[in-house]
C-alpha cells in the first residue's frame, strides 16, 4: 500500500545552522532523488528546499506502515547529509498521509510562511516540483497531490484576502500613491535626507512607475552619492524648498531637529504647482513635516505611526483571513485525501472483477461447448452467471468502499489481502495516469 | 400590458440600485471577497435587463402616441433614467468602474418611481410641438443632465476617497473605490460632456423658436433661465480648473452643487414657478 509521508524542516522548528545542514542546491538533487530511488526504492518524490524550509514529499510502497516509511526518510538525509539521527529527530518533523497532504497544502498557500500571505512560496513550491520531475521523481500520486496543491493556492488566493493590504511600511506607502494617483507613471519623488527606509520606498516607487526621483540633501556630494542609484537629480537644499514644486511624492527622513516643511511655505509650493496632489511620507523621528500640513488642500500627510498602523492593520485582516484559509485548508487536504483512497483501491477492484468475469466466462464457454442449448436456454444461463459474480462480489466491495470512505486504516491491509489471496496482479503505479 | 412592463422595469431597477448599493456596504467584510462578485455582477446585470426594459417601454410609449414621448412627468422622468443608464453603461464600457452604479442608479431608480406615480396621467402635446424639434431638444438636454450627474457621482466618490485617506481608516484598501485622480478626471469629462450636451440642446431650443408660429414663446420663462444658470455653474467650473487649477475636493463640490442646479431646473422650476416648459 502506498504511504505518502514527509520529513522536513523549517524557521518554525529550527536555526538556520541547522537548515544549511540540510539544504539541497539544484545539483544536489537530481543526485539525491536518484539515490533514494536505487537505495530505498522510493520512485516518486519532491525536495523542496528554499531559504526557510527544506521538505522531502514522497511515496513509499515497499513497507507496510507510514512509520516505517517515515523512517526511511530520516535514514535518508542523515545518510545523504551526515547529520545524527539525533538531531534530525530533534530539528524535523514527520507527516503521514492525511497529515503530509495538509501540510503541503498550508506550505503552498503560505499558510506556513513567515508573512501568512506571502507569494514567492507558490513559485517555489512549482519550481521544486518541476525539477524533481525532470530528475524523474515525479509519479501519479505525487502528481495528483501537487497539482491539487496549486489549485488549493489559487482557491485561497481568489476566496480570501491573506495575500492584499501591504505588510511593510515602504509597501504600504505605495499602495497609498496608488490611491491618490491615477497613475504613478510620469511621477515625482523627492527623498529629502539618506535613509534605508527612504531610498527603499523610493525603489518600490520606481518599479511601480514613477519616473523622476529627486535627491536632496544638505551635502551636494551626499546627495549625488544616493541619486545615482537612481538615475535621479540630486539637489543641495538649505531652507529653500522650491525644488518641491515638482513633486508629487515626498519622502522625508532627515535628522533636523525641528520642522523642514511647515504649513505656510508649503502651501505656497501647493499653489506654485497648482495643486497638483501631494503625498508626503514623514518617516523621520523627530518629525520633519508639520503635522498641520494636513490642512492644505491636496496634500496627504503620513507620518511613521500612521504606516505602521496601516501596516498592522493589513496584518491584523491577514491573521483573520488566516483562519479562514485553514479551514479550506483542511476541508480540501481530508476531500484529496479520500479521492486518493478511491484512486489507489480503484485497480484492485477492478483486477478482481476482471478476475471473475474471465474465470465465469471461460466456464460458460466449456459449459456451451459440451452441452447443447437453445439460444433462449444459452442467455439464461449466461445471466444466471453473471447474477452469481455480481452477488459474490457485492458484499467485500462494499465494506471494502466503506473502509476506504471511514478513513479506516484498515483498508490498506484489505487491498494487501485481497491482491495476495486471489494472486491479483495489480499495477501499482498508475502509469496509466 | 403596458402597466405591467412598466412594472417590472420599476421593480428591476429597485433590485439592481439596492444590489449597487449592496456591492459598496458590503466591501469592509472579510467575506465580502467571496459574495461580492457575485452581487456585483447581479448588480450589473440587473441595471442592463432593466435599460432594456426602459427603452423598450419608450418606445411603445413612442409608436402609440405618434411623437417622442416628453410630454409629462410621466415620460420625461421615464426618459430622465433611460439617459441616466445609458451614460452609466457608456462609462462602465470605457472604464470598468462598476462602482459609479451605486451613486447614480438610485438616481435613475427614483426619476422611475416618480414615472410610475404619474403612470395613469397623460397631457396632449400642442399640435406645433410634435416635431423632430422636440425630440433632439429634450434628449440632448436629458443627456446632458445624466452626465451631469454621472459627474456628480464622481464627486462623491472622490470626497469618499479623499475622507478615507485622511482618515487614515482601516478600509482604505479595499479597491472599490477609484483613485482620487481617477475620480476627479473622470468626473471632468463628464461635466464637459454634459455642457456639450446641454450646449447643443440649447441651442437646438433656440432655433426652434424661430419655427414655432402658434405657440407664444417669451426669453425670460423660468425654465429657460434656471438652464443658463445651471449650464453657467458648469461653464465657470470648467474655466476655473483650466485657469487656477481648481480641482479635485473643489471639483467635487462643484459637481454637487451643479447636481443640486439641475434639479432645482428640473424639478422645482416646474414645481413653483410658471413656465411654458412644465409637464402638466
Amino acid at each position: 500500500m502506498n504511504q505518502i509521508v514527509s520529513i522536513g524542516t523549517s524557521h518554525h522548528v529550527a536555526p538556520i545552522e541547522f537548515r544549511e545542514k540540510l539544504a539541497f542546491s539544484e545539483a544536489q538533487l537530481t543526485e539525491s532523488l536518484q539515490q533514494l530511488r536505487e537505495s530505498y526504492q522510493i520512485h516518486e518524490a519532491v525536495i523542496l528546499s528554499t531559504c526557510n524550509r527544506v521538505e522531502v514529499y514522497a511515496v513509499v510502497n515497499s513497507v507496510r506502515t507510514a512509520d516505517a516509511a517515515a523512517k526511511m526518510l530520516v535514514e535518508f538525509l542523515s545518510h545523504y547529509h551526515r547529520i545524527g539521527v539525533g538531531s534530525l529527530k530533534k530539528w524535523t518533523y514527520l507527516h503521514h498521509n492525511l497529515e503530509t497532504i495538509q501540510h503541503l497544502f498550508r506550505v503552498t498557500t503560505s499558510l506556513d510562511s513567515m508573512v501568512v500571505g506571502e507569494s514567492q512560496i507558490l513559485g517555489q513550491v512549482k519550481t521544486a516540483y518541476d525539477t524533481s520531475r525532470e530528475a524523474g521523481g515525479g509519479g501519479a500520486i505525487l502528481n495528483r497531490l501537487f497539482t491539487k496543491a496549486f489549485s488549493v493556492g489559487k482557491r485561497i488566493r481568489s476566496e480570501t484576502t491573506i495575500a492584499t493590504g501591504a505588510v511593510s511600511i515602504s509597501y504600504a506607502a505605495v499602495e497609498l500613491a496608488k490611491k491618490i494617483f491615477n497613475t504613478l507613471e510620469g511621477k515625482t519623488v523627492a527623498i529629502l535626507g539618506a535613509g534605508e527606509m527612504s531610498e527603499l520606498t523610493a525603489k518600490h516607487l520606481v518599479s511601480n512607475g514613477v519616473s523622476n526621483v529627486i535627491v536632496a540633501n544638505r551635502t551636494y556630494e551626499r546627495a549625488v552619492k544616493v541619486a545615482e542609484k537612481f538615475n535621479g537629480t540630486p539637489i543641495a537644499y538649505d531652507s529653500d524648498l522650491d525644488f518641491l514644486i515638482d513633486a508629487d511624492i515626498v519622502i522625508s527622513s532627515t535628522d533636523a531637529p525641528d520642522y523642514l516643511i511647515k504649513r505656510q511655505p508649503l502651501a505656497n509650493i501647493m499653489r506654485k504647482r497648482r495643486h497638483r496632489y501631494m503625498f508626503l511620507i514623514d518617516i523621520a523621528v523627530p518629525r520633519d513635516i508639520d503635522p498641520d500640513v494636513s490642512k492644505i488642500d491636496h496634500a496627504f500627510l503620513y507620518n511613521i505611526d500612521d504606516l505602521e498602523a496601516v501596516v498592522a492593520s493589513n496584518l491584523k485582516d491577514r491573521q483573520q483571513e488566516a483562519n479562514r484559509a485553514e479551514q479550506i485548508v483542511t476541508e480540501e487536504a481530508k476531500r484529496f485525501y479520500a479521492q486518493l483512497q478511491i484512486f489507489q483501491v480503484n485497480p484492485t477492484i477492478k483486477a478482481l472483477h476482471q478476475q471473475f468475469r474471465e474465470i465465469a466466462d471461460t466456464e460458460l464457454q466449456a459449459c456451451f461447448y459440451k452441452a447443447t442449448l437453445s439460444d433462449q436456454q444459452e442467455a439464461a444461463v449466461a445471466s444466471m452467471t453473471q447474477a452469481i459474480v455480481k452477488k459474490l462480489l457485492h458484499h467485500p466491495m462494499q465494506n471494502l468502499r466503506c473502509a476506504v470512505n471511514d478513513g479506516d486504516a484498515d483498508h490498506g491491509q484489505y487491498i494487501q489481502a485481497l491482491q495476495e489471496l486471489f494472486a491479483l496482479d495489480v499495477n501499482d503505479d498508475h502509469s496509466d495516469v | 400590458m403596458i402597466n405591467f412592463l412598466f412594472l417590472v422595469t420599476l421593480l428591476i431597477y429597485l433590485a439592481a440600485s439596492i444590489f449597487q448599493t449592496l456591492s459598496l456596504a458590503i466591501s469592509n467584510r472579510s467575506e465580502a471577497v467571496i459574495i461580492r462578485p457575485t452581487i456585483e455582477r447581479i448588480a450589473f446585470w440587473g441595471t442592463s435587463i432593466g435599460f432594456a426594459f426602459l427603452s423598450l417601454f419608450i418606445t411603445l410609449w413612442w409608436l402609440t402616441q405618434g411623437h417622442f414621448p416628453m410630454t409629462h412627468w410621466t415620460d420625461s422622468t421615464a426618459f430622465f433614467a433611460w439617459a441616466i443608464t445609458l451614460i452609466y453603461l457608456i462609462i462602465v464600457r470605457l472604464t470598468q468602474l462598476r462602482t459609479l452604479g451605486s451613486f447614480v442608479m438610485p438616481v435613475a431608480f427614483i426619476a422611475i418611481l416618480i414615472s410610475y406615480s404619474f403612470a395613469t396621467h397623460t397631457a396632449a402635446l400642442p399640435e406645433p410641438l410634435q416635431n423632430y424639434w422636440l425630440l433632439a431638444h429634450t434628449s440632448l438636454i436629458f443627456l446632458g443632465y445624466a452626465a451631469f450627474i454621472a459627474a456628480f457621482g464622481f464627486g462623491l466618490m472622490y470626497l469618499i476617497a479623499e475622507r478615507k485617506i485622511r482618515q487614515k481608516t482601516d478600509t482604505l484598501f479595499d479597491n472599490l473605490l477609484p483613485s482620487l485622480g481617477v475620480s476627479d478626471e473622470l468626473g471632468y469629462r463628464c461635466t464637459i460632456l454634459g455642457v456639450i450636451l446641454l450646449t447643443m440642446g440649447v441651442i437646438v431650443g433656440s432655433l426652434w423658436t424661430q419655427y414655432i408660429r402658434d405657440v407664444p414663446w417669451r426669453w425670460l420663462d423660468a425654465k429657460v433661465i434656471s438652464t443658463l444658470m445651471t449650464w453657467f455653474i458648469y461653464v465657470v467650473q470648467i474655466g476655473l480648473r483650466q485657469l487656477w487649477g481648481w480641482h479635485g475636493r473643489r471639483a467635487a463640490y462643484a459637481a454637487i452643487l451643479g447636481f443640486v442646479a439641475v434639479l432645482c431646473t428640473y424639478v422645482g422650476v416646474d414645481l413653483f414657478l410658471d413656465s411654458m416648459h412644465t409637464y402638466r
